[in-house]
């Protein structure tokens, strides 16, 4: 897996809370995505095991809502994630997130 | 009706246009899954003015159009499926691969067209007559849909694309009909950049 910049702001979204489940619109706006790019990368995700996803049950209180399909990491998915995530600012030379938070035996002083 | 079910109902079509790319068995869910979001765009508060939800909503259809292309390459990448539509396959690309069969074929059209001009401008002279104006319409006709399938080509062969889009614009029929025979590739290959690497 290759981890480019629009797949690593989908990442770092899913792995905020690893246990809430978003929709698509939810992810487009949070990771700053057109549709166009997000729901490729899902079923790709989605393809390798990292994202579940499910139907939401229809609600009587949504207002008539029709039920959204919302999406998840799986294990394994939370487990790459947080890998990937890991080793992209050193691989990108994004000092600055390094510096924000620094991965366990890395000094403080990273830059 | 309000501008916003109309914008809505808008949306649903291109959704449902786009997913009829997808096969069968997921394109009922994935149009499900999708028209779902409209609502979401369309009542989204913190989209303001209230005017720029609906241009997010109609946005929000076309990159679905763009998702279900990528989606239904990577899923011919993954499994020779076969296409929902004929169409889209390349009906005028004729299941002959050989250059010089190709090149019969693409002869063989181009002199029915010659003749059917023919036939046309001499029965019916007049050049403000229905037969002319649907020879043009044809004509133009054909040349658009030999530069979109140019333009939405990964890659076509022996000379490069803007040379094609010259010779198909230059040579009404025969530009057009050389570039299908002898230019065009067709579908996408089997495996994609994307999907090779592991």
């Amino acid at each position: 897996m290759k981890l480019t910049g629009p797949l690593e702001r989908v990442l770092r979204v899913l792995v905020a809370d690893p246990t809430m489940p978003h929709y698509g619109y939810d992810l487009m706006k949070a990771a700053r995505l057109p549709s166009g790019t997000l729901y490729p990368m899902l079923a790709r995700l989605q393809q390798e095991g990292l994202v579940d996803s499910q139907w939401e049950d229809p609600r009587p209180d949504a207002g008539g809502r029709p039920p959204r399909k919302y999406y998840q990491l799986t294990a394994e998915g939370v487990r790459v994630a947080r890998l990937e995530l890991a080793r992209a600012p050193a691989a990108r030379g994004m000092t600055r997130h390094v510096a924000a938070r620094p991965a366990h035996g890395t000094p403080g002083s990273a830059r | 009706m309000s501008g916003t079910r109309l914008v809505q109902l808008a949306a649903e079509r291109l959704i449902g246009a786009a997913c009829r790319r997808l096969p069968a068995d997921v394109r009922a869910e994935r149009y499900r899954e999708w028209t779902a979001e409209l609502p979401a765009i369309l009542d989204d508060e913190s989209i303001r003015p209230s005017w720029l939800r609906g241009l997010r909503a109609l946005a929000f259809s076309a990159g679905i159009s763009r998702a279900t292309r990528q989606l239904r390459r990577s899923a011919r990448a993954g499994s020779r499926h076969t296409r929902n539509s004929p169409w889209r396959a390349g009906a005028l690309r004729a299941r002959v691969n050989s250059l010089a069969a190709r090149l019969a074929v693409g002869l063989g059209a181009y002199l029915v067209a010659v003749a059917v001009t023919v036939t046309v401008m001499s029965a019916r002279p007049d050049p403000r007559g229905w037969p002319f104006l649907l020879l043009v319409a044809l004509g133009i006709g054909f040349d658009v849909f030999c530069l979109a399938d140019i333009a939405r080509a990964r890659q076509v062969r022996y000379l490069p694309k803007w040379i094609w889009a010259l010779i198909c614009l230059i040579q009404l029929p025969l530009g057009g009909i050389l570039y299908l025979c002898i230019g065009r590739i067709g579908p996408a290959p089997a495996v994609l950049p994307e999907d090779t690497r592991a």
